[in-house]
């Protein structure tokens, strides 16, 4: 086998509600510069995983590793300013800011987020302004939505805010991003840019993405590896292809409400 | 006194509106900007004025030097409020405020020994040792008359004089905070009111800011409470009333909560309802005893909230878009 470079590890973790077992024994890793999808039965713990892994939740039980060091436990800010950043399946636009200034406010290495410094070099901080507004305004038309800039984020659809959030997390100059069914309710033709975009950031920048994505088209064809939850636990993992013909993920669907569309589609047997 | 045409009446209204102002923005830093609600902000101004007092009067310590310390001391008692709660949940800190903010009271009250107890600063160590800081701060303000009376003549009284430094003090504050505001701190803050998980998902230390801000307000506070007791000479532990934290609120949202520019206004409108019912003696105020217009004052705070709230709910300066509810 030869050498891979993983950049996230995530190892037997655990995390109960009370009772219930969200994340039940999770184990995988993310390849450097790949594109991973992150599958399962509605339920099955993803977003919980996510939770885990951002620093919103610490595990009860196991590891998480970026760049080989634990930040389990860590707070999310401490993770995201070491490179992984994570967007929200319920989104969360900053309604009460304008479009530019969501994007703005998640620029790193501002001066002028410390008090003093406001005070102290208003040259440098404006500096910082103007460099951190270029790169905004360049995202924003990427997901069509630089005409909006100076709109309050409350006026943006489900799917445009689904777009904001997702040109948001990469102002954070992130190596891992993370999104949380980044093309619910986007529109299609916005959502195939989208994915064209993440694999031009993959080439160029060798960004990492891991999505969570319930189109199966999408996950078959951005993603060179599929991980599969079910009832909390990493059920599956490997290339799509072999993924889709997997005894155990059909038997997981099989279970699910939309059981029967989704083992269609998974095993390719698509009626359209 | 006959009201309305006595200069007197309007430089004791504007001294008050000033201080209420800077006592404000304390708050306004915290709860328009920060969203903390903080129900003891009174403590911050009690512990401003007593700490000054209490070190010139008993220490010798110059004016000056107490009053820096006295915002010091404050803006650590912010500190120690938000280290423990904030960490939770934001409602935790106000609970906790509104202890804070009755047990400062209580303390003035019953430590004596320390603070003069509920007679006041008249009381701290005998009736000439209170009078220091007052000599000191009165040596201040002559100076400043000194100077003023070469642009006013005649008219630079003692009240114009302590208006025109309060209101310097409070147009400082407010144009410094309008700058903080504007800049990328302060959006970081705004991100953080709204929501507070989309803010530490973009790499924001919530806790750091909330605490930050809560520093801040408390440093306002204490600077209010240095001018309460240069203005009023003596005070005492029932200066420093809850209502005192609720009139700030009325300020706050007056105004326009997050608008800096909101909170003289909303203080001039109450501080005329403030000192107007204290000293108006026109029909039909004269109607009144004194203890009477105290609660008419209330009255007409409430009304003209509820007046607000019906016409204006994002207060006479905001913008409505920002009051969206999802
Ligand atoms: N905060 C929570 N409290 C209690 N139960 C939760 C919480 N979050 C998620 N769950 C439960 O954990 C399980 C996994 O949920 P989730 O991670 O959202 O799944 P997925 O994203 O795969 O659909 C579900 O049964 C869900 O109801
Ligand atoms: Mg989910």
């Amino acid at each position: 086998m030869s050498e891979r470079d993983v950049i996230l590890e995530v190892e037997d973790v655990h995390k109960s509600f009370g009772g219930l077992a969200a994340v039940a024994g999770a184990t995988f890793d993310v390849e450097r510069s790949s594109i991973t999808a992150l599958i399962g039965p509605n339920g099955a713990g993803k977003t919980t995983l996510f939770h885990v892994v951002s620093g919103f939740y610490k595990p009860d039980h196991g590891a998480v590793r970026l760049d080989g060091e634990r930040i389990d436990g860590s707070p999310t800010h401490r993770i995201v300013r070491r490179g992984l950043v994570r967007t929200f399946q319920l989104t969360k636009a900053l309604t009460r800011m304008s479009v530019l200034d969501n994007m703005l406010v998640a620029a790193p290495a501002q001066p002028g987020e410390r008090m003093w410094r406001v005070f102290a070099t208003p040259g440098a901080v404006k500096r910082r302004e103007e460099e951190v507004h270029e790169r905004a305004l360049e995202l924003l038309s990427l997901v069509g939505l630089e005409r909006l800039a100076d709109d309050y984020a409350a006026v943006l659809s489900g799917g445009q805010r689904k777009l904001l959030e997702f040109a948001r997390a990469l102002m954070t100059e992130p190596s891992l991003v993370m999104l949380d069914e980044p093309m619910a309710g986007v529109n299609p033709s916005l959502g195939v840019e989208l994915l064209e975009h993440m694999r031009e950031l993959q080439r160029e920048r060798g960004t990492t993405f891991l999505l969570i994505e319930h189109d199966i088209d999408v996950v078959m064809t951005v993603s060179e590896r599929v991980v599969v939850m079910s009832s909390g636990a990493v059920i599956a993992d490997g290339p799509p292809d072999d993924v889709r013909r997997n005894e155990a993920v059909i038997d997981a669907y099989l279970g699910s409400p939309h059981a029967h569309e989704e083992v269609h589609e998974i095993a390719g047997e698509s009626s359209s | 006194m006959t009201g309305l045409a006595n200069v007197q009446f309007w430089a004791f209204v504007g001294v008050v509106a000033g201080i209420f102002t800077i006592f404000s923005l304390g708050l306004q830093v915290q709860f328009g900007f920060a969203g903390l609600l903080n129900f003891g902000h009174v403590a911050f101004m009690a512990i401003g004025a007593y700490t000054m007092a209490i070190l010139v009067v008993k220490t010798g310590l110059s004016l000056w030097i107490a009053s820096l310390i006295a915002i010091a001391v404050s803006m650590g008692f912010g500190l120690l409020l938000g280290l423990p709660t904030l960490r939770l949940r934001a409602d935790y800190l106000a609970i906790t405020t509104i202890a804070f903010g009755e047990i400062v009271r209580y303390l003035a009250l019953n430590e004596q020994e320390l603070t003069g107890g509920p007679q006041g600063t008249i009381n701290l160590e005998g009736a000439g040792a209170a009078a220091r800081y007052n000599d000191e701060w009165l040596d201040f303000q002559r100076t400043v008359q000194g100077w003023l009376e070469v642009l006013l003549g005649d008219n630079a009284t003692r009240d114009v004089t302590m208006l025109v430094i309060v209101w310097t003090v409070a147009l400082v504050a407010i144009v410094l905070l309008q700058i903080l505001v504007r800049s990328p701190w302060g959006r970081v803050l705004r991100s953080i009111r709204e929501d507070e998980d989309a803010a530490s998902a973009l790499g924001k230390n919530v806790f750091s800011y909330r605490l930050q801000a809560l520093a801040l307000g408390a440093a306002l506070g204490a600077v209010a409470g240095l001018f309460f007791a240069f203005q009023f000479s003596f005070f005492s532990p029932n200066d420093f009333e809850p209502l005192t934290t609720f009139f700030a609120y009325v300020i706050v949202i007056l105004g326009g909560t997050a608008k800096n520019w909101g909170v003289p206004l909303g203080a001039l409108i109450f501080g005329f309802i403030f000192a107007g019912t204290r000293f108006l003696d026109v029909w039909p105020l004269n109607t009144f005893d004194s203890a009477e217009r105290a609660y008419l004052r209330l009255i007409i705070v409430g009304l003209i909230l509820i007046g607000l709230m019906a016409f204006r709910p994002q207060g006479i300066l905001g913008k409505r878009e920002e009051l969206v509810v999802e």
